[in-house]
């Protein structure tokens, strides 16, 4: 377990992304601040969807971005926080409810262990795991409370949103970093550390979906009165735009994805026109042309997809009155043009591209690809707090069953 | 799915009308409508009857039937209704006499119209409610403009689907949009039409090939009754078609494809409460995939109550398979068919004047779904096909299946819902 104690401790923030790994280090100071002094970057191989499938390139590549970024911090990093990403990633919702023992009524500590322990007592089928236990707040006789410590009522009530994985999958992602004689401090969903740093307090407090499409798979996260209370992966992403394109134009994936990046849009507008673009647009040989509609449909029709499916996840907790913030967009897909009207047509809330938080300095930094890894840092700073300083969040608050692993 | 699918000219006139058999009307209203029956090509044509219906004189010149119905003479002064639909109903009103003796007497009726125009949606709820009314089952095919006709076009076309709905036993929504996405780009306006009215064949003869009496396994007309017995709910529809040696295959596979069942409408909600599937096959079909067949079909469109097979086994089909499925919701809302007081006398009366069962089929001594000619195969292939399923997941083709709802959402979504893309 982590060093609590220690009033600085260089972290590293490690995604292990589909298309490339991502690592930051970091100093955190006291838990307040984050220095970032230095990072590295590898293409990926042998990761899929999120996913390992080959665990040698993919522990090759992650261990040559780790040994770039302590090389360019020029230090070594004493902890890791991996994000967790992959369809395997689960999640259900349990409600714990304890009565309030004492006679005048008054919660007390014990009430709310007591709570939380009922929420927290479903057994997970054998091969499964639990990642995170994301407490969505309290009520107290059905108002819901911030902090019920000494209020006074009958009932206590919680509700969690359970994250679990595959044990194998997640040993395997845990394997790999020990690979490099580094243990993992805490691993964290995605799409909880993108979330916070993509969308303000108030967002997450009024209510806000946040939906990082990376390369390999799309995290979301629901969040109301600040605490995630939905959280999901699917496991579609930019590769699959690239998939789609190279399978439907007939071209190889380098091509389709170059074509994905030069006129890729998510949405057919009614006056674009049936004309041709280039291929390769070198005037080389084997250019040729190809019709726009053709690119723009075979992309419209997944990200339609694709935005069909969490809203369908998500039901009615995505009407407008629960998530008056809207939906925050981030992820490298999240630059594909028109994906932000397309977001707002079908999910029926107000989209927007996610914006970095204001705290990070780094200018380079501030880009759709690094909300992962910064939001890493954050939860590891605030990991490093000192524990009667520490807000008793509902993110770390959880069990770390998965650490037997290492 | 060319247009060749249902193509051969088998003789559309002068058939009597045939009194053993089941008697079936297919009515064209409206410009749209009109055309696409004018050019309807079926395979029974001796037992089906086509007319058409429309305020403008114009389409009855170039019509080739011998049924024609110029409604509302007295509205528009034989010309069109001009895109009005309160028009169109008022030219329909006029003459509903003349619309009940026209659907009095059938056991089924098509009505195919285009929602867009003034004729198609005003007269065709007219039409629609006296066709109801002589106890015959009602099925619309339902053409819906483009998406570029303009707003208020597509308002008309919409309030008059919920119309229909609410009337026919049946409405089955073809918009123009998706219909016309299998056309390629340099196709001629008529090629265009003629896949259009393909769609329409292919629903008829699909509910007709059912209620045969040289089938496999038969359906009565009670049954088909008791299938829409249910209005006013949605209705989906798709047709698949395989050929080759893994045709049953491949015939699931398109039918998956069918754009129809990919509609905005009912995308993502196709289940269905009674399931009508109607195979058409070659001797050679075996009962073991039928069985086959339908435990995939059930489960795909969950309606494990009530689940009515018709098969059809036609000697010059050889290892092909044509799939037609039809279902109809309770959306909760639907009014549950009751035969009023007099619709019963219709019928009985009806019974009477035939001498024949009220569940008479089709004679069994015809050929009776013979497509004359199957495509073959590559031949108008715009579309690229993949023969197995792992080269449709290319850069992620061994990794393990990425599964939501059935579906493998690594192979391409384009490819699932059947659009078609031209390159």
């Amino acid at each position: 377990m982590a060093n609590i104690m220690a009033q600085s401790k260089i972290i590293a923030a490690v995604e292990m992304g589909s298309s490339k790994i991502v690592v930051l280090v970091g100093e955190a100071i006291e838990g307040r601040t984050v220095n970032i002094l230095g990072m590295g970057e590898h293409p990926t191989n042998g990761i899929k969807k999120g996913e390992i499938t080959d665990l040698k390139t993919a522990s090759a590549c992650t261990h040559t971005a780790l040994l770039k970024a302590e090389r360019s911090a020029g230090t070594t990093i004493e902890g890791v926080y991996l994000a967790a990403t992959g369809s395997h990633l689960e999640g259900f919702s349990n409600r714990g409810i304890a009565n309030v023992s004492a006679s005048d009524n008054f919660v007390t500590r014990a009430d709310i262990t007591r709570a939380v322990e009922n929420a927290k007592s479903k057994a997970l089928p054998p091969g499964r795991v639990y990642v995170h236990h994301i407490r969505s707040g309290f009520t107290l006789d059905g108002r819901p409370v911030d902090d019920p410590t000494t209020m006074a009522g009958e009932t206590l009530e919680t509700s969690y949103w359970h994250v679990h994985g595959d044990e194998m999958k997640i040993s395997n992602a845990l394997r790999v970093i020990n690979g490099f004689s580094l243990n993992v401090d805490d691993m964290i969903l995605s799409s909880i550390a993108s979330g916070r740093m993509v969308c303000t307090e108030e967002d997450r407090k009024a209510g806000v979906l946040v939906i990082d499409i990376g390369a390999g798979t799309t995290d979301y996260a629901l969040y109301k009165n600040g605490n995630a209370i939905r959280t999901g992966v699917i496991a579609v992403g930019g590769d699959h735009l690239t998939n789609d394109l190279s399978l439907g134009l007939r071209i190889n994936a380098k091509s389709a994805e170059s074509i994905k990046l030069r006129y890729g849009k998510a949405e057919i507008d009614k006056d674009d026109k049936n004309d041709n673009v280039l291929l390769l647009g070198d005037l080389s040989i084997g250019d040729r042309p190809i019709p726009r509609l053709a690119i723009y449909k075979i992309l419209h029709a997944r990200i339609d997809e694709l935005l069909i499916i969490i809203k369908n996840k998500l039901g009615s907790m995505a009407s407008p009155q629960h998530v008056p913030a809207g939906v925050v967009l981030t992820g490298g897909t999240a630059r594909l043009p028109n994906i932000v009207d397309a977001a707002e047509r079908i999910i029926g809330l107000p989209a927007r591209l996610g914006e970095l938080d204001s705290a990070v300095n780094n200018r380079d930094l501030r880009q759709h690809e690094y909300a992962t890894a910064l939001g890493l840092l954050y939860y590891g700073a605030h990991a490093q707090r000192p524990r009667d300083e520490r807000r008793e969040a509902g993110i770390l608050s959880k069990l770390t069953t998965f650490l037997k692993f290492n | 799915m060319s247009a060749e699918n249902f193509g051969g000219n088998h003789p559309m006139f002068d058939s009597p009308m045939n009194d053993q058999g089941l008697r079936i009307k297919v009515i064209g209203v409206g410009m749209a409508g009109s055309n696409t029956v004018d050019h309807l090509r079926l395979n029974h044509a001796n037992e089906i009857k086509l007319a058409v219906v429309d305020t403008d004189n114009k389409t009855f010149g170039s019509s080739t039937l011998q049924e024609k119905l110029l409604i509302g003479r007295s509205v528009t002064r034989g010309l069109s209704a001009g895109g009005e639909a309160e028009i169109g109903r008022k030219a329909a009103e006029a003459d509903r006499e003349q619309l009940t003796k026209m659907v009095e007497g059938f056991d089924i009726i098509f009505i195919v119209s285009g929602l867009s125009g003034g004729t198609g949606s005003g007269a065709a709820t007219v039409l629609a409610e006296a066709a109801f009314d002589s106890g015959a089952i009602v099925i619309a095919f339902a053409l819906l403009p483009f998406s570029h006709e303009g707003s208020r076009r597509i308002k008309q076309a919409e309030e008059t689907l919920i119309h229909l709905r609410g009337i026919c036993h049946a409405v089955i929504p073809l918009p123009n949009d998706v219909l016309l996405q299998e056309v390629s780009e340099d196709a001629s306006v008529l090629d265009a039409f003629a896949v259009a009215n393909d769609w329409v064949a292919r629903g008829v003869q699909g509910i007709c090939g059912m209620i045969s009496t040289n089938g496999l396994i038969n359906v009565d007309f009670a049954t088909l009754r008791k299938a829409f017995e249910r209005r006013g709910g949605k209705t989906l529809f798709g047709i698949g078609f395989g050929e080759g040696p893994e045709y049953i295959k491949q015939a699931l596979a398109s039918l998956d494809l069918c754009p129809l069942l990919h509609l905005p409408d009912n995308k993502y909600i196709r289940k269905a409460d009674t399931l009508l599937v109607s195979l058409m096959a070659g001797t050679d079909l075996p009962m073991n995939a039928v069985n086959s067949i339908m435990e995939q079909l059930t489960e795909k469109f969950g309606s494990k109550e009530n689940t009515i097979l018709g098969a059809v086994i036609d000697s010059e089909m050889k290892q092909s398979l044509r799939i037609c499925v039809f279902g109809t919701t309770d959306v909760g809302t639907t009014k549950v068919y009751r035969p009023t007081e007099r619709i019963e006398r219709a019928i009985a009366a009806r019974a009477q004047q035939s001498h024949s069962q009220p569940s008479a089929s089709i004679p069994a001594n015809k050929p009776n779904i013979a497509p004359s000619k199957s495509p073959k195969p590559g031949e108008d292939q715009e579309e690229f096909t993949f023969s197995s399923n792992e080269e449709q997941r290319g850069l992620f083709s061994k990794t393990d299946a990425n599964l939501h709802d059935g579906n493998d959402l690594d192979v391409p979504t384009y490819l699932r819902q059947g659009i078609k893309i031209q390159l």
